[in-house]
């Protein structure tokens, strides 16, 4: 520190006797810090690049939907609704968006959950005013709204777009005004299924690359192993193991939410209620958040 | 208040290991030296002081707060430095110290200020801003220090603080140690297989074998001469310990050192003049004291 005199002092060590924040307060700045993580936001250039490169391919058919109705509605009215005929809708971006996300959760689920636990990093974290529980929540938290802002940012694009292209505004956004509530259910249950299954995986296994490739297998196994089934004319098997895979039912809950025709033809030929998708996610979520935070109340450090 | 109290701790790991074994003990305030072989239950003694383990039984407080059932109201005012390794290379010391601070309660500003400022204090300037994969042990056994002090902590618990470390890092290391408990009045328990460091940081020591309680005690207690001086020649240590026995003291041989017992100051002058007459080169001479091995033994 400079005086007035320019002269420069060694204050030596000094307290701190200013505030000090609560747990709650302290597992959210863990949570705000994960969410961070999840992004590479305050690491190198090298650590954005998945998790951005995958959040602008995940926007681009988005974008160019929005792009192509602003050409078409130019060429002036009378032209084709392009809403109906566009395959590149709210109640179709699920489908088109779930591969990106499941690769999002493999590439940053194994970082956020393995790296304390490789490092040796949790006996710091356990030894201060944070609990075990509260480590677990805030960093499947993290996780699971990095999942909801990659999953929800297309939609808000589209609305976007569709109000901008409309006529009136109002009229565009009275159009859109259904679909908001669905688009965010529908990424809620994204964020929870995909960060719930990944953050589990990640959590149980500290080694990154075996991870990356359990979570990698945990969501293209499954449906592999429910088209087998099916071919084998096991079809009772298949129904039910619709509602363990995670893009099925992702699937399944979409078109439920939105009252579509599912993407996958094994939920389509399933025939399952709209109501056991809710619920067989809500249950899977709950699973999760209960497997994560059993490891980390166990977790001898 | 008694900094640390336990009252017939136990920890028995499966397998049947007993790490520690009905340990009393009362600690005030201070710098308290925890002494014991390699696998006497100094870490688990630490980490159920934390709260990272819970004890098979027995009961345990550190400043005033059980550690069983407010463990978290008791971390937020502890500081631990572990004896593994565990900090992230991919981060900066910088970022890092932040982070740890911001955990320990601080907000986010202030979680900045006393990151620069601990890592100042353990000896990090320009480097803190480098990636922590590219640090020497020193420079990360400094990290470690500097995140158990973050967040200004009223007792520091240094599990083997110089492990690792070459003779000049050892020295700065306990040096830092030593000025943490006495300038800034935080207490340290610094645990420890080495006698030598023990004895040149602490004021109190606690000596654990097996996970019993061996000694709780000032160290000078430890220490206090022992009557005998200690005489070492460069050779011929047997002549002259001939000569000394002739002059009529007790004296053993050890080596190229002649322990002399001493009744009072004029045994001194029949040293002198038995090493003068014999003209031996004569290396040192010092008063003996108790050392640390003796408990050991």
């Amino acid at each position: 520190m400079t005086g007035a005199a320019g002269n420069i002092y060694d204050l030596g060590y000094r307290g701190y006797d200013g505030p000090r924040v609560g747990r709650r307060a302290v597992a959210l700045a863990l949570l705000r810090q994960t969410l961070r993580a999840s992004y590479g936001i305050g690491r190198g250039g090298r650590a954005k690049l998945v998790p951005f490169g995958l959040g602008l391919l995940g926007l681009l058919p988005a974008v160019l939907a929005v792009g192509i109705a602003a050409l078409v509605s130019q060429a002036g009215p009378g032209g084709p609704d392009l809403e109906e005929a566009s395959p590149i809708r709210h109640d179709t971006y699920q489908g088109l968006s779930a591969t990106i996300i499941m690769l999002f959760c493999a590439a940053q689920a194994p970082e956020l959950f393995g790296r304390d636990q490789r490092y040796g990093v949790l006996p710091l974290y356990f030894s201060r005013s944070l609990g075990r529980a509260d480590y677990a929540l805030a960093r499947l938290g993290g996780l699971a709204l990095a999942v909801f802002a990659l999953s929800i940012a297309p939609h808000v694009v589209l609305t976007l777009g569709a109000i901008l292209a409309a006529s009136d505004p109002l009229t565009g956004l009275a159009k859109e005004a259904p679909d908001v509530p669905r688009s965010l259910a529908i990424s809620v249950l994204d964020a929870g299924v995909l960060a719930g299954v990944a953050g589990v995986i990640a959590a149980w296994t500290p080694r990154r690359a075996y991870a990356t490739a359990a979570i990698i297998g945990a969501f293209i196994v499954p449906p592999i192993v429910v088209a087998l089934s099916a071919r084998l004319a096991a079809g009772g098997l298949a129904r039910a193991l619709v509602l363990v895979t995670p893009g099925d039912l992702l699937d399944g809950a979409n078109a439920a939410i939105f009252g579509s025709i599912p993407d996958s033809p094994a939920v389509a030929a399933a025939g399952l209620p709209a109501w056991s998708y809710l619920a067989a996610a809500s249950i899977g979520i709950a699973a999760c958040v209960a497997l994560v935070l059993r490891r980390y109340l166990r977790i001898t450090v | 208040m008694p900094l640390i109290t336990t009252e017939g701790l136990t920890k028995r790991y499966p397998g049947s290991v007993t790490a520690l074994d009905g340990l009393t003990l009362s600690l005030e305030p201070g710098i308290i030296g925890l002494v014991g072989a390699n696998g006497a239950g100094k870490s688990t003694l630490l980490r159920i002081l934390l709260g990272l383990l819970d004890p098979t039984s027995g009961i345990a407080t550190v400043l005033g707060h059980d550690v069983a059932t407010d463990g978290a109201g008791l971390r937020r005012y502890v500081g631990y430095m572990p004896e593994s390794d565990c900090l992230p290379p991919d981060s900066t010391a910088t970022d890092f110290v932040t982070q740890m601070g911001r955990l320990s309660g601080l907000p986010a500003s202030a979680a900045r200020e006393r990151a620069a400022e601990v890592l100042r204090h353990v000896g990090l300037y320009e480097e803190r801003y480098r990636q922590i994969g590219g640090y020497s042990t020193g420079m990360k056994q400094r990290v470690k220090l500097a995140q158990a002090l973050v967040h200004d902590p009223r007792l520091l618990l240094l599990d083997e603080p110089t492990n690792g470390l070459d003779p000049a890092g050892r020295d700065e290391m306990l040096a830092l140690v030593r000025r943490t408990g006495t300038e800034f009045g935080i207490a340290v328990v610094v645990a420890s297989h080495l006698l030598g460091e023990i004895e040149r940081v602490c004021d109190f020591l606690v000596a654990i074998d097996a996970g019993r309680l061996l000694h709780a005690a000032p160290l000078g207690t430890f220490t206090e001469r022992t009557g005998a001086l200690a005489v070492e020649v460069e050779d011929n240590a047997p002549a002259l310990a001939a000569a000394l026995t002739a002059a009529g003291l007790r004296v053993t041989v050890d080596g190229r050192t002649v322990l002399v017992e001493l009744a009072d100051d004029q045994q001194y002058d029949a040293v002198r003049d038995a090493v003068a007459t014999l003209g031996l080169p004569l290396v040192r001479m010092q008063q003996r004291r108790h050392g640390l091995e003796d408990l050991f033994q």
